[in-house]
């Protein structure tokens, strides 16, 4: 079998062809060190060597801090976020499959007006990568749905299409690709994750007191994870009349997260990682039974407790001792 | 005209048409919300939240204290408690407001039918349950006795009380009024119990074995009136608990008001308790 294949000579010509169709975006480096994704203003910039950025690519479709609605003189309408087109090139696989399970949440059975807008002007340019020690995905599934993706071989690029846009742009750089015979892909091990069953022995597994004697609740896990998005809401009024509500991230490692008047639900520390992993591993209605997790491996390189899911992971999966 | 798409994350537009003081903290808002609102609105059940927005404040779940008038005005029982509630209460008539739903489950009408209705209302719990309520006096001949029992600290803070008592007094329904605590009261004013909800449930004779039981209270009642009615013989599935959590969205995204692998807003308000036995912060 052959596919498109692009060789490393051209991918700076590749890029350029990308700009035809929007904002190029792509894993750059900061001054300060930290990986991101960022606009591309010049192609020198992207760092195709980067293992993760910090903050995932769910920013470009749930931004920090994003206007959702507007109200006047007792009418409210909802906003339609002015985004540009933006093509965001080199992401990993498990980065692409955050973005699947976003679209699930928001585009279902109730779609997100804001993120709806925002999902339809970004393209996807997937990338495939080498794992280290905090990835911990299984590396063996088909991507999620991407619009190209490029798989690294020996002198280039095996281009993969799936979808019209894809296939636009494909057509656009058809001078650059040639057709090659596709190689064998190499499936990697890894420490793939699945829903956990039986989830009662997720909830009450003697590790959760163990991390929560060491958690600060600073939320930094959630903030870098490609699938957390509960959020919260604001609302500001404009001093001459009428306002705007803003949703923004929400944490459900802080205490504030399980306030209802008069009453927390989740006052301690272990209830609240508790909290967060069943929804990450269990998931909520309607997504209940999903796994979120990607194995993108950013929560245990951020945590500053070196607090590690894959010991509880693995603890799920032994069987429980038997009682004497 | 709005899209069908766009209802559920946009308020109509509302007006408040006035307010009722019910207690020092508490006040019945009657809303009348936009003509294109109407038919959304209409499917409310008694049990289900709306999302109130007071502009500059922000949005907050209420429990409609009654279904929708033919006019679809709706009628809010609302503590002044947080910082959209507290301006909730300085609006003056007339002012614009917003709503969003009905959301979430209500109450299983249809499977109540022909059975006893016991509800158990503590302090402002009474404002969901009166949508209910009043939905089966007015349909008594499809359902069976129906008794509230409604607890308050004390009786300045018990809400809606004459005008309980007069609904009782026309014979649809039992009443047993209680309080924490009852300090003086002027002479030939209102008479209730002194005690707490469960102990007056314990002296209390029913057909446990068809009732169905409706609850909403502060967090520490669901536990031990549960638990009581349990005792009683009322199955975990025909005990309904109305309970809180702070949804933001009411639909199911902010995450909010999970509990366990339940959303309250998609799954609830309205749970039995049976469904709630594993999941250790839900009461």
């Amino acid at each position: 079998m052959e596919k498109a294949f692009l060789k490393n000579t051209l991918l700076s010509e590749f890029l350029e062809t990308l700009r035809l169709f929007g904002e190029l975006h792509g894993p750059t480096v900061s001054d300060t060190g930290v990986a991101a994704f960022s606009p591309l203003d010049h192609t020198s910039d992207l760092r195709l060597d980067y293992q993760r950025t910090q903050i995932p690519p769910k920013k470009y479709l749930i931004p920090f801090r994003e206007e959702i609605l507007h109200y006047s003189e007792g009418n409210y309408w909802q906003n339609h976020p002015q985004v540009p087109e933006i093509i965001l090139f080199g992401i990993h696989p498990c980065d692409l499959d955050g973005i699947a399970y976003l679209d699930r949440v928001f585009l279902g059975d109730r779609p997100d007006p804001c993120y709806a807008d925002r999902r339809a002007r970004l393209t996807l340019v997937g990338i495939s990568c080498e794992p280290d020690d905090f990835c911990f995905c299984s590396g063996s599934r088909e991507p999620a749905p991407f619009d190209l993706f490029l798989t690294a071989r020996e002198e280039g690029y095996e281009v993969s299409v799936s979808s019209v846009k894809g296939e636009t742009i494909a057509d656009a750089a058809k001078d650059l690709l040639v057709l090659a015979p596709t190689a064998e892909s190499s499936r990697r091990a890894g420490c793939s994750i699945t829903a956990q069953d039986p989830q009662l022995r997720f909830s009450d597994n003697p590790l959760w007191e163990k991390f929560a004697a060491t958690c600060v609740s600073c939320g930094a896990c959630s903030v870098c994870c490609p699938t957390c998005y509960c959020f919260d809401v604001r609302e500001y009024p404009a001093l001459a009349g009428g306002g705007t509500r803003l949703r923004e991230w929400d944490n459900c490692l802080f205490v504030t997260h399980g306030e209802v008047a008069g009453a927390n639900f989740r006052v301690s520390r272990l209830d609240r990682l508790r909290y967060r992993f069943l929804h990450k591993y269990c998931g909520f209605t309607p997504l209940q039974g999903m796994t979120s997790c990607v194995g993108c491996g950013r929560c245990k390189k951020v945590c500053p407790v070196d607090i590690d899911l894959r010991e509880l992971i693995e603890s799920c999966r032994k069987p429980t001792p038997e009682r004497p | 005209m709005k899209e069908h798409a766009l209802d559920m994350n946009t308020p109509f537009a509302a007006t408040l048409l006035d307010r009722r003081d019910l207690s020092a903290d508490s006040a019945l808002f009657r809303v009348a919300p936009e003509v294109s609102a109407l038919q959304t609105l209409s499917r409310f059940i008694p049990g289900q939240f709306v999302q109130l927005s007071v502009p500059g404040g922000g949005e907050v779940p209420i429990s409609p204290a009654d279904l929708p008038g033919e006019d679809g005005t709706l009628e809010l029982c609302v503590r002044r408690v947080g910082h959209v509630t507290e301006l909730l209460h300085q609006t003056p008539a007339g002012a614009s407001l917003g709503i969003r739903g009905p959301f979430g489950t209500g109450f299983p009408l249809e499977e109540m039918a022909g059975r006893p209705v016991l509800l158990l209302a503590g302090g402002l719990g009474i404002a969901p349950l009166r949508s209910l309520l009043m939905h089966l006096l007015r349909n008594q001949d499809r359902f069976g006795e129906i008794t509230l029992m409604y607890g308050a600290r004390q009786p300045k803070l018990m809400l809606f009380r004459e005008e309980l008592a007069a609904l009782a007094a026309k014979g649809g329904m039992r009443l047993f009024l209680t309080v924490d605590f009852a300090p003086e009261e002027p002479a030939g004013s209102f008479s209730c119990a002194v005690g707490l909800l469960p102990e007056l449930l314990k002296g209390f004779s029913f057909d446990a074995e068809r009732t169905y039981a409706a609850v909403c209270g502060p967090p520490a009642l669901y536990r031990c009136l549960t638990a009581e009615l349990e005792r009683a013989g009322v199955g975990a599935e025909r005990i309904l608990l109305s309970l809180e959590r702070r949804m933001r969205c009411g639909i199911g995204r902010c995450c909010h008001c999970a509990l366990g692998q339940k959303l309250c807003c998609l799954d609830g308000p309205v749970f039995r308790a049976g469904d709630l036995k594993q999941i250790p912060e839900a009461l």
